[in-house]
């Protein structure tokens, strides 16, 4: 069944015009950065060859080229997960999956599932196109694996949040504003400064302290968890929602 | 087949559905009768398992809808008063899903799905785009998708909105068909639409059932009027 709602969901996604201008738009931006970066690597080896602890080629692109995508995967995200629910709602088609016989967790896991194939997909592009280099620079695999972690993570639980908000209202716009305001939130608490203990521990809910660590090969256990716990309170929050709108009507 | 008993629901802090009971064995055509806002659609969003009811309680089949809701599910065709149809899909494609939803697959699904498209005339659009077509036979993919898996109990919402006269026959024949060997219940503000298909009226007034007779040989318009007045 839940193979079932993530295919249907993943040719919605596959459907949509927003979706192909949102992977174009993405694609441009991984292809400008990639090769921005590229080039900047190029003019400035010999100094980073004299650093105590010299930066290769896939430690300085993971850092410069994956870490910014990072946040444009976060705020991109949410957009794939913004209709899924909103639009059930809107076009009168949320009654054929509250009729049927479809968990609400079952519905829930297969549309995030469906969405997550997409923004695999992506991810897997922005990673492939290091894999260009390895014909003139050996690739550091582990790097590019916790980036890719990184990335995947990031875009997992920023789409878990989509998701949320999908399921509190209609109107996709509304959705959409709610799903950014939290996560520029959660991205800001990294970057202020707190003095007292107490405060200081909210920033410890920052995603951009969480993630950096995977553009550096630091594959923390902390860091995995903070984005896997994220991503299931989000879908835990949905099932929630759309469980109560059986009590409360919609 | 289908048992609700005294079935309570407020909605907005007002008493939308209060007490209605309601049974139903196979070969029973229940039509649901009341005016607009009367409770009709909020009793069969009940029975289908989309609204909890405050009180009271439903069986479809010997499965309880608050302790065994998938099961009880499994056995409901639904047709809201708008057909949750995808506008992106193709009919056929749409069907699949509906199927598959339901628990079917393989040949059973490809045979059904087949099938329904026969009976509810939509052969000529079957691989045609939902979005593109006329809201008559968007109304026949809603009816498609509430029976493709055989339900035990068929629930339609106005199942007669936006079909000409000759789609309102071969809706009602389809119906009368699909009750020799299942349950169903319509709603409609229609005396004639109840007339011509149920074996059974419900009348509807201000969220209670004031109402439940036998269709044949009654003069409706004077039940009806009598009933809510």
């Amino acid at each position: 069944m839940i193979i079932t709602i993530a295919k249907h969901q993943f040719l919605t996604l596959a459907r949509s015009a927003q979706t192909w201008m949102i992977a174009a738009i993405l694609a441009l931006l991984f292809g400008y950065l990639f090769l921005q970066q590229l080039e900047t690597f190029l003019n400035i080896q010999d100094q980073l060859s004299l650093q105590d602890y010299p930066v290769g080629l896939s430690g300085y692109m993971s850092v410069r080229y994956l870490q910014p995508l990072a946040l444009a995967f976060t705020f991109v995200a949410p957009l794939f997960g913004m209709r899924a629910f909103s639009d059930e709602f809107s076009r009168h088609t949320y009654a054929l999956w509250q009729s049927s016989p479809v968990s609400t967790a079952a519905l829930v896991l297969g549309k995030f599932i469906g969405m997550s194939m997409v923004m695999l997909l992506l991810v897997l592009i922005a990673v492939g196109m290091l894999f260009i280099m390895i014909s003139f620079a050996p690739i550091d695999l582990p790097i590019v694996f916790s980036a890719a972690t990184g990335l995947a993570l990031c875009a997992c639980a920023s789409m878990a949040c989509g998701l949320f908000f999908s399921s509190m209202t209609r109107h996709n716009v509304v959705a959409i504003i709610s799903s950014l305001a939290l996560l520029v939130l959660l991205w800001l608490l990294g970057s202020a400064s707190f003095g007292e203990l107490p405060i200081q521990a909210i920033s410890q809910l920052s995603i951009a302290s969480h993630s950096s660590g995977f553009f550096q090969g630091y594959l923390q256990s902390a860091d995995v968890a903070y984005f896997i716990l994220m991503t299931l309170m989000f879908l835990g929050l949905t099932v929630v929602r759309l469980d109560s709108l059986r009590q409360n009507g919609y | 087949m289908l048992q609700a008993d005294k079935l309570h629901r407020t909605l907005s802090a007002s008493v939308a559905v209060s007490g209605i009971s309601l049974s139903l064995a196979r070969g029973d055509v229940l039509g649901l009768l009341g005016l607009n806002g009367a409770g009709k659609s909020t009793t069969l969003k009940m029975l289908c398992g989309m609204l909890v009811p405050d009180s009271g309680s439903v069986t479809i089949d010997g499965h309880s809808m608050q302790e065994q809701p998938l099961e009880a599910r499994a056995r409901i065709g639904f047709l809201p008063d708008q057909p949750p149809v995808y506008d992106d899909m193709r009919v056929e494609e749409y069907l699949r899903l509906c199927g598959q939803i339901r628990g079917m697959k393989g040949q059973q699904l490809s045979d059904r799905q087949s099938e329904v498209i026969e009976q509810c005339s939509l052969t000529t659009v079957s691989r045609n785009l939902i979005g593109t077509l006329s809201k008559g036979y968007r109304q026949r993919v809603g009816l498609a998708q509430a029976i493709i898996h055989e339900p035990t109990v068929l629930l339609l919402d106005e199942p007669g909105n936006g079909l000409d006269p000759q789609q309102l026959d071969a809706m009602r024949e389809l119906i009368r068909r699909y009750a020799d060997e299942h349950a169903v219940v319509f709603s409609t503000h229609l005396l004639s639409e109840a007339q011509s298909t149920c074996n059974r009226v419900a009348v509807i007034h201000e969220g209670k059932l004031v109402a439940d007779v036998l269709a044949q040989g009654e003069d409706l318009e004077a039940l009806f009027h009598g009933a809510i007045s």
